[in-house]
């Protein structure tokens, strides 16, 4: 490895790395605004102009795109390269409109920032400046086009590393233009990282126009609630209102980018209908009251009618200490272990996944790999930056094999069998020939992924990709599972979850629950039989909900505690790689200052608490049940000591990377059998929508303009043997019930399937029930 | 959508045109390579490349529209808006330059009584500064379609503007 | 009059463009017999790196050498492109050639992709040379029909398929790898080098690019040999005969093949036939808008690479802009870097900004509104922007500033004195 000396300092770095990267080794930040460790070196701003003064190449030279060299000596602080830096200061500033004052980028502009830094004070440029009509990208993106340096951060991260086709480069000279071919929404699901991406005010929030300086925001590192991948994030808050969020770096995870869901769906958390208090009997009620009720409540249950009587529900939303609490509280009343998940056959595959021998691979990983097989898994659905990173990894000649029943789009090349549920638990099985060479390519490859959806394969098929995995590892390397799950501690949920516990639907049926208790889930959302439990919760004696989402559930509740956002208190998740990474709290909760007075001045009525401050973390209520209030470092020590699986819980740090659990801990029994297909039936394929499956993205209002409505999809050739037509309302019955849905052809999907949306105009069917069967007609056939 | 697509505004390109492009990009490893023929041969057909234009050859060559329009504006000779029918070309690099080209250029401002970047009132001209046309030998010079007019003086100019004038009307 | 051995205007007649009859007539085709007869790809190779043959198309480097690192022997597509993109000002030669002798180029590319071993080639050719376009169209069409393009030609084992690329209009395809780019059919911003064309090219592939006159004179070395060409130079390190393009303030601007090495002098006074109007010759560019000028104290410098090195300009494209006495020096520059900041492809800042600077310092002194601080602000431009552009663009349009500056500094003063252009009444 090269050792090389900058600014008097010797460094040692691997080979191929470049001057700007070696300097970074040694804390010297090289300015420069187009090099972008995500995007590499084009060397179009020129800034990072250093002076070589050993090595093969010698003088100004531009240090993003010099390799290292042994015995190199740089400086990057004399007089030439200071001097030659602030001309390109003052050329990027020749158009710039000076419109600090009301730019959104200002006090986190990194070209204000060089300007300051490099003493551009004066201009001496009294031409003419060109000026740009800007466009409409859509309710996200504002655009600002008289800012721009023409780095050409955007489109690189637009198109190059999120694969987006609508958005690039017009024009050229000095009048390159970013922007679309008309004004429109971006169609990208990855458009809001051009925000990040600009080095100034070019791009920027639009759902935060206006809002806050950067200087006034409370910021926190925070992991995306909005699938079970853990992207980094920082969000933003102000005011008592959740602003914004833009992407935390996780060099494992997801890079330095975020998808749309994860960036604009946090407005949940200002949502004016959030139940902020705690509410007995339809009466509001302190939070402590209702705690104390509940604890004395439960503990009188468990005395008068045994350990069945109450069942607490845990979730793949709560954190894995409120998890964990939940399985404390259970064992010190005596009562049954609770269930983790209000859907059966997702809890049963998040154990699976906790139970699997089989490495589980990182998102980074997954970048590296050459050749990855995707089964049963919509990533721009159920895993948006699994997208991105499959995009990744075809960039760098790698090749993704999807395996899905659906039409599923990817920002890359990949090549797609659009085949049945029962069809791809046969080719994972077997697969006859074409299954044999998929095997013979994973062979070959020298780091196979083997990409699981949990929602269609369920417990069975995320079994089968094990062994799969098995048989693929050999001596030099193994074979990576990467299995998608549901929410942010999906995870989590499958690993605290009872081998032996029933699921809710079973324990509810066994008539013996009195009292429900569920910590941040809506069983009427989240379970696999909505109507089922809909029916089922009206035989409790006591329903009692601890959430921060307005729910149905969170407002017909007995007895209601108001929970914190994870954006509100401090946690942790497991994410579907089985990392564990810890959140912080961002803001305190209260009732956004802009919706307390309506646009007005400020509140006339003075009071010395925060309006809408009452939700607790649902960790320190739940520690209140258990009469204890350990910091959360205790608490995690607590937590390792019960689960010496999670060691290294207890030094986890928000903004880390977190770190990876070695599977096989546990064991899950999975069920090896398929539901028999009735005769004349369709099989039914429940999917989530890209926007609002997810519920903290269904109760986000800035995402609204990303919602579509309810639809089922079929193959055209089902259509006309059913003579279906697009646009048709057509009945769709399933154990589930019968439902009307319009009908629209999907002619990349594989035949004999339905493809229905789970989305917030279809909530009756939930996905992650693997497989299943429907019939579908014109007519409604039940009676 | 469909609908967009389906119906080829009229006068862009010819059915057999639009044929013969998609029969050639099937055949080709790159097809994208043909974005500057096809838009080329709008422009002969048209006269300039409008929007529609950009989707025509964005469908033939399985592109976006932006994709094709980010390549149409970075060249000088795609045409993004209306053009007269002939597009005068002023050469205003330094050969012409130094052999009297401002005056020509004024001179054919005043004749035309627009200014560079305009179109005449009866469609018939449009003048464009252009840079060097290869025509140093015969400075000053300027380019109408492919023909060059060149060592041109006021009186080669009127002269020009009536031969195109009478091949106008003809 | 001109006693040049005429390789490449061999054929050309005013108003006439020879086709596949006629050049036949004047041994076309000949070196393309003899090549795929009588010699080895690496021969061919051999040959024209003995031949010293420098491009034509303004850089200079040495032909055999840049072929001597493709990889001619690799397996897969490989690709030769002709860079027909002549779009820098004061250069019309390959206008002129194409106009008069389309089938020279062919026969050249045909060779060259023989001695390279490219399946492919490509001429990429400027909007403005449609005409040029129509004459190669014929002569490929015509060579084909012969045997010379197409599957095993000759017998040799050997395929080729030529196709002419036409553009829409931006001086930066000159540029090799913004060529490449154009051709196909991205966004024409020169690429990072490394990795250089040889090695990944066209489409990704190994590609070589050289000029029109270039490969032109391919033929002509078979023909003639090594030795042969190289003695047709006038200078001892130059080689091979030269299309010189005259344009500006002389009494005659046409493009006649000369030795390299002639002296500025014969150009202006022989073949110029002097200054218009008998004033005297001020400066020039020697070959192209890029090249620095060249003043009266240079009449006698001989016009090929080292020795317009060794004065500080450059040989370019031997298109030779003259200029009289009456000729504002400032304005010139002004005229040079308005052509180029328009002509930037945008993509870094030196160019796409500092040219922008340096055009709005120019028209400042040039109106009369300078100050001597500007003069100072131009120095400094000159200094940062050369050298630390992206690609070549920003260093050629700093050539004609840097003479300005090395030469006729005392015309900026005054206009900055005066507060007017010192030669305008």
């Amino acid at each position: 490895m090269p050792t090389l000396t900058i600014d008097n300092k010797t460094v040692t770095v691997p080979e191929g790395k470049t001057i700007l990267e070696a300097a970074e080794e040694l804390g010297i930040v090289i300015p420069h605004f187009c090099y972008h460790k995500a995007l590499g070196a084009v060397g179009a701003c020129r800034m990072c102009a250093v002076t070589i003064h050993e090595g093969s190449v010698k003088g100004l030279k531009m240090s993003c795109l010099v390799k290292v060299e042994d015995g190199m000596v740089v400086t990057t602080s004399d007089e030439r390269s200071v001097e030659f830096r602030s001309r390109v200061t003052e050329w990027q500033m020749l158009n710039h409109p000076h419109d600090c004052p009301v730019c959104d980028e200002g006090g986190e502009c990194q070209l204000q920032e060089m300007t300051i830094a490099g003493g551009h004070g004066i201009r001496r440029y009294d031409g003419p400046k060109r000026t740009y009509t800007n466009q409409d990208l859509g309710p996200f993106i504002a655009q600002e086009m008289n800012r721009c340096i023409q780095c050409y951060r955007c489109v690189r991260t637009y198109k190059d590393y999120c694969g987006g086709r609508d958005f690039g480069v017009l024009g050229s000279r000095n009048r390159v233009f970013f922007g679309r071919f008309k004004d429109g929404m971006l169609e990208s699901d990855f458009s809001g990282n051009i925000v990040d991406a600009c080095p100034t005010g070019v791009f920027t929030d639009r759902t935060y126009r206006f809002k806050s300086r950067f200087w006034d925001l409370q910021e926190a590192p925070s992991i995306c609630t909005h699938c079970s991948l853990g992207c980094s994030t920082i969000p933003g808050g102000r005011y008592r209102e959740l602003q914004r969020v833009r992407s935390g770096i996780n060099e494992e995870v997801n890079g330095f980018f975020i998808c749309d869901r994860g960036r604009f769906g946090s407005s949940y958390v200002n949502h004016p209908e959030r139940q902020r208090q705690a509410r007995s009997a339809g009466e509001t009620v302190s939070v402590e009251h209702a705690l104390e009720q509940l604890a004395v409540e439960a503990r009188r249950l468990i005395r008068s009618h045994g350990s069945e009587a109450l069942l607490l529900l845990g979730s793949h939303r709560a954190s894995l200490e409120t998890n964990w609490l939940l399985n404390q509280w259970a064992r010190e009343l005596g009562a049954r272990p609770p269930v983790f998940s209000a859907h059966g056959g997702r809890q049963a595959t998040a154990r699976a996944v906790a139970a699997s021998k089989a490495p589980l691979a990182s998102l980074e990983q997954v970048r590296q790999s050459d050749f990855v097989l995707v089964a049963g898994c919509d990533p721009l659905s159920e895993a948006p930056m699994l997208a991105v990173a499959l995009r990744q990894m075809v960039r760098n000649g790698g090749q993704v094999f999807v395996y899905d029943p659906r039409a599923v789009e990817l920002p890359c090349e990949f090549d797609h069998q659009a085949v049945t549920p029962l069809e791809l638990h046969e080719f994972l099985n077997d697969g006859g020939a074409d299954g044999k060479h998929m095997r013979e390519l994973l062979q070959q490859a020298k780091s196979p992924v083997l990409v699981g959806g949990g929602d269609l394969l369920g417990a069975y098929g995320m079994v089968q990709l094990q062994s799969l995995a098995e048989r693929l590892a050999n001596a030099e390397r193994s074979c990576l599972i990467y299995p998608v799950l549901a929410g942010p501690d999906s995870y989590a949920a499958g690993l605290l979850a009872d081998d032996r516990s029933e699921t809710l639907l079973e324990r509810l049926e066994s008539g013996k629950v009195r009292m429900l208790v569920c910590a941040e889930t809506d069983p009427l959302l989240e379970s696999s039989a909505p109507g089922r439990i809909a029916e089922l919760l009206t035989g409790l004696e006591q329903l009692v909900v601890l959430d921060h989402l307005p729910t149905a559930v969170a407002k017909d509740a007995d007895l209601f505690i108001p929970t914190r956002t994870p954006l509100e208190c401090d946690g942790s998740f497991i994410n579907n790689e089985g990392r564990v990474q810890a959140f912080a709290r961002v803001l305190e909760p209260g009732i956004p200052l802009a919706q307390e007075n309506q646009g007005g001045h400020p509140s006339r009525e003075f009071s010395t608490t925060t309006p809408g401050a009452e939700p607790w973390a649902a960790i320190e209520a739940l520690q209140s049940l258990l009469s204890q209030n350990l910091p959360l470092a205790e608490l995690r020590a607590r937590i390792v000591a019960d689960v010496q699986h999670l060691q290294g819980l207890a030094q986890l740090e928000a903004g880390h990377p977190g770190y990876q659990l070695c599977g096989g801990a546990i064991k899950a029994s999975v069920s090896d059998r398929l539901p028999e297909q009735p005769e004349g039936s369709l099989q039914l394929i429940v999917s989530p929508a890209r926007y609002g499956s997810d519920l903290s993205s269904r109760y986000s209002e800035k995402l609204e303009p990303r919602f579509v409505g309810a639809r089922l999809q079929m193959h055209p050739l089902d259509m006309v043997a059913r003579q279906l037509q697009e646009g048709d309302e057509v009945t769709l019955d399933s154990d589930l019930g019968s439902f009307r849905l319009p009908l629209i052809s999907q002619p990349d999907m594989a035949r004999g399937c339905v493809v229905v949306e789970h989305n917030a105009a279809q909530t009756s069917l939930v996905p992650g029930s693997g497989v299943s069967y429907c019939q579908v007609g014109k007519e409604v056939t039940r009676d | 959508m469909n609908d967009s697509t389906q119906t080829t505004p009229v006068g862009l390109l010819e059915e057999e045109q639009i044929a013969d492009f998609i029969r050639h990009a099937i055949k080709i490893d790159h097809p994208r390579e043909m974005i500057i023929d096809i838009l080329r041969a709008i422009q002969v057909n048209h006269g300039w490349v409008p929007d529609e234009g950009i989707e025509l050859a964005a469908t033939i060559l399985g592109l976006t529209p932006l994709e094709v329009e980010e390549v149409a504006t970075f060249y000088d000779k795609i045409f993004r808006k209306p053009v007269g029918r002939y597009v005068i070309h002023l050469c205003d690099s330094i050969c012409c330059w130094s052999l009297g080209g401002e005056a020509i250029a004024a001179y054919l401002q005043e004749k035309l009584a627009i200014e560079f970047g305009q179109t005449t009132s009866d469609g018939l001209f449009t003048l464009l500064p252009s840079c060097c046309i290869g025509a140093c030998g015969r400075a000053p010079a300027v380019m109408v379609g492919h023909r060059i007019f060149g060592h041109l003086d006021e009186q080669k100019v009127d002269a020009m503007l009536d031969e195109l004038r009478k091949e106008a009307s003809a | 009059m001109n006693e040049t051995p005429q390789l490449l205007f061999k054929n050309r007649r005013p108003g006439e463009t020879v086709f596949m009859e006629g050049y036949r007539a004047t041994g076309g085709y000949t070196a393309l017999e003899k090549a795929f007869r009588e010699m080895s790809p690496a021969d061919l190779r051999g040959l024209v790196k003995e031949a010293a043959l420098r491009g034509r198309g303004g850089a200079g480097f040495p032909t055999g050498v840049k072929w001597g690192f493709f990889p001619a022997d690799a397996p897969g597509v490989k690709y030769l492109v002709c860079n027909c993109d002549e779009m820098e000002p004061g250069t019309y030669k390959d206008g002129e050639l194409l106009k008069a002798d389309p089938h020279q180029l062919v026969e050249g590319m045909i060779v060259s992709a023989y001695a390279l071993q490219t399946e492919v080639g490509y001429i990429f050719i400027r909007y403005a040379y449609e005409p040029q376009a129509e004459n190669l169209r014929r002569a490929i069409a015509e060579a084909a029909a012969a045997g010379y393009i197409g599957k095993n030609i000759l017998g040799s084992g050997f395929d080729f398929e030529l196709h002419v690329h036409g553009s829409a209009g931006r001086y930066i395809l000159g540029e090799e790898t913004a060529l490449l780019n154009g051709l196909e059919g991205i966004r024409p911003n020169p690429r990072m080098k490394p990795p250089f064309p040889a090695v990944k090219g066209l489409f990704g592939r190994p590609t070589t690019v050289n000029n029109v006159e270039t490969i032109s004179n391919i033929p002509h070395i078979i023909n003639g040999g090594a030795q042969w060409f190289k003695d047709l130079a006038l200078t001892p390190d130059g080689s091979g005969t030269k299309l010189y393009g005259l344009s500006g303030h002389l009494n005659r601007t046409e493009c006649f093949e000369l030795p390299v090495g002639i002296s500025l002098r014969e150009i202006v006074e022989v073949y110029g036939k002097g200054v218009r109007g008998g004033k005297r010759f001020k400066a020039c560019l020697p070959g192209g808008a890029s090249t620095p000028y060249l003043t009266p104290a240079h009449m006698d410098v001989a016009l090929d690479f080292s020795s317009l090195e060794q004065v500080g300009s450059r040989f370019g494209t031997a298109g030779v802009t003259v200029f009289d006495e009456n000729t504002c020096m400032v304005a010139v520059t002004l005229n040079l870097i308005r052509f180029f900041a328009r002509e930037s492809c945008g993509w870094c800042t030196p160019c796409r900004d500092g040219l922008t600077m340096v055009r709005w310092l120019l028209e400042t002194i040039d109106s009369g509104k300078g100050i001597p601080e500007h003069l100072e602000m131009l120095k400094e431009q000159l200094k940062n922007i050369s050298g630390n552009s992206f690609c070549a663009l920003a260093e050629g349009a700093m050539g004609p500033v840097a003479g300005l500056l090395n030469h006729f500094e005392q015309e900026i003063v005054d206009h900055i004195e005066l507060g007017r252009c010192p030669l305008r009444k």
